[in-house]
């Protein structure tokens, strides 16, 4: 039986759950992307225009309250995309905000940020004062972070993937930059696999790595093995394109089509961020 | 915002290099690299204490690469990261990249180059070289980083001053970045890249010949 406690300092393991925690947040995005819900139900150009205003509104508004409300929008959309909240708030709230409420910390008390007093403790003769100016900053910066990484996420787990990496066109993004993106994304599924495979492989049969030296040598070999294993790739791959017609100017498909539900989407997302502005500036 | 303008030029300067310098053949290869610099970030590197970290890589695929091609690859892998897994964020992708894909890696390289300058393909000096770049490239990375952090509340606050993005001025955000990387983070960025170099010069030296400087 494995040892937890040696499972959580095995560096083999922990590149495992890497590469498996990549493949695993891929395969689920595209579950929910291929579900019916409304806002796969979007033309993605629609979708990600949408959402990138309410992502400029988050990050320019000064109000916790007004970006609340962002958030609040952000928990319905996901609900009525067939999105499951409890494991929607887990993917978003757990590590990004909590990281971010480490960071303000120390912001929340007089030392560090000066002014009207909310609550004071005495902890082994060290007075805390936690004053109203440090409070608001950090509420704003922690509710801001929050609402930025659902938004974010809530596009990535309702817009399959390889259509979201096209809508970078509607953008003036050249098509080779483009292509490039599409292409990477493929290539890190096998990447996420072959690692997987390697250090399954070096698990079997070394167990685990007792010397922290032995264990960086076999990383740095493994990564030079990889580099090496994926250019030769490259030749086969530029041959499988050469023969599916490439010219060296790459051709995207676009499957595109706005209906009017589109357009009345994107008005509303238009209508809900102008609002939001107003009331932020008559605040 | 401010430093997605900044890397406009960047990345077109980066576009005309790769594209007199790459062939047609090589789009997979740029391809490949975006993905590389992406996956190095999934190997964990054990360090003393039984405890292990990941490594950034930028300056390794800036070395096998080139400086340029390498921008585009970080790029696309930090464009992947935050569009696609919520990661690193979109709106600061212009000054994650600043960091991560201009930064980094060609300080990294530039100083690989100089300490290795006219050194065989094989040779120590550019396993050296390739660790003092790494550390450069990633110890000058946290220090921009450091200044475009305690520059968010002289930039942006509101009227009675409280700040509006980070919290923390220069004389915070700077020494936090450095502490870091300078005593932990840069290390691992060593380990991994003199050692990768190390390996990949045993299995076939010819990849330190070419590049997009």
């Amino acid at each position: 039986m494995s040892n937890p406690l040696h499972k959580k300092h095995d560096f083999i393991e922990r590149s495992i759950l890497s590469a498996l925690a990549f493949l695993k947040d891929a395969t689920l995005s595209e579950e929910y992307a291929n579900r019916k819900g409304f806002l796969q139900s979007l033309d993605p150009r629609f979708n990600t225009i949408s959402f990138l205003a309410f992502l400029v509104t988050a990050v320019s508004l000064k109000s916790a309250l007004l970006i609340s409300s962002l958030y609040l929008l952000c928990l319905i959309l996901a609900t009525l995309s067939g999105i499951p909240i409890r494991k929607f708030l887990l993917r978003t709230l757990i590590f990004i905000p909590l990281f971010s409420l480490f960071i303000v910390l120390p912001t929340l008390f007089s030392f560090v940020t000066p002014g009207e007093p909310v609550w004071s403790f005495h902890v082994v003769g060290i007075t805390g004062i936690i004053t109203r100016p440090g409070l608001d900053g950090a509420v704003l910066f922690v509710v801001r972070v929050a609402a930025s990484v659902s938004l974010v996420v809530l596009l990535s787990m309702t817009t399959r993937h390889s259509e979201l990496l096209k809508v970078l066109r509607v953008f003036g993004i050249p098509q080779v930059f483009v292509l490039t993106v599409s292409m990477s994304y493929r290539y890190l599924y096998l990447f996420a696999t072959m690692i997987e495979n390697i250090f399954t492989a070096v698990k079997s049969r070394v167990g685990v790595v007792s010397h922290h030296r032995h264990g960086q040598n076999i990383v740095a070999w493994n990564i030079a093995n990889t580099w090496n294993r994926t250019t030769q790739m490259s030749e086969d791959v530029y041959m499988a394109m050469l023969s599916r017609g490439y010219t060296g100017e790459p051709r995207l498909l676009s499957a595109f089509h706005a209906k009017p539900q589109d357009w009345l989407w994107l008005l509303c997302a238009v209508v809900i961020c102008a609002f939001l502005f107003y009331k932020g500036y008559t605040l | 915002m401010v430093f997605g303008a900044v890397m406009i030029p960047i990345w077109s300067a980066a576009s005309k290099a790769v594209k007199t310098t790459l062939s047609v053949r090589q789009v997979p290869y740029l391809a490949i690299g975006a993905a590389f610099s992406f996956v190095i970030m999934m190997f964990n590197v054990p360090i003393p204490g039984g405890s292990s970290g990941h490594a950034v890589g930028g300056v390794l695929v800036a070395i096998l690469i080139g400086p340029w091609a390498a921008c585009i690859a970080v790029t696309v892998a930090l464009v992947i990261q935050a569009l696609l897994f919520g990661d690193g964020g979109i709106t600061a992708i212009g000054a994650n990249s600043f960091n991560m894909a201009f930064v980094l890696p060609f300080i990294g390289y530039y100083v690989y180059k100089i300490i290795s300058s006219g050194s065989p393909a094989g040779s120590t000096r550019r396993i050296i070289g390739a660790g003092a770049g790494a550390y450069a490239g990633i110890c000058a990375a946290a220090l921009f980083a450091g200044i475009e952090f305690g520059l968010q509340p002289l930039l942006y606050h509101t009227a009675n001053g409280q700040a509006l993005y980070c919290p923390y001025g220069l004389n915070v955000a700077v020494p936090a970045m450095l502490f870091g990387h300078l005593l932990f983070i840069g290390w691992v960025e060593v380990i991994v890249t003199a050692l990768a170099v190390k390996y990949l010069q045993k299995q076939d030296a010819v990849f330190f010949d070419g590049g997009i400087s």
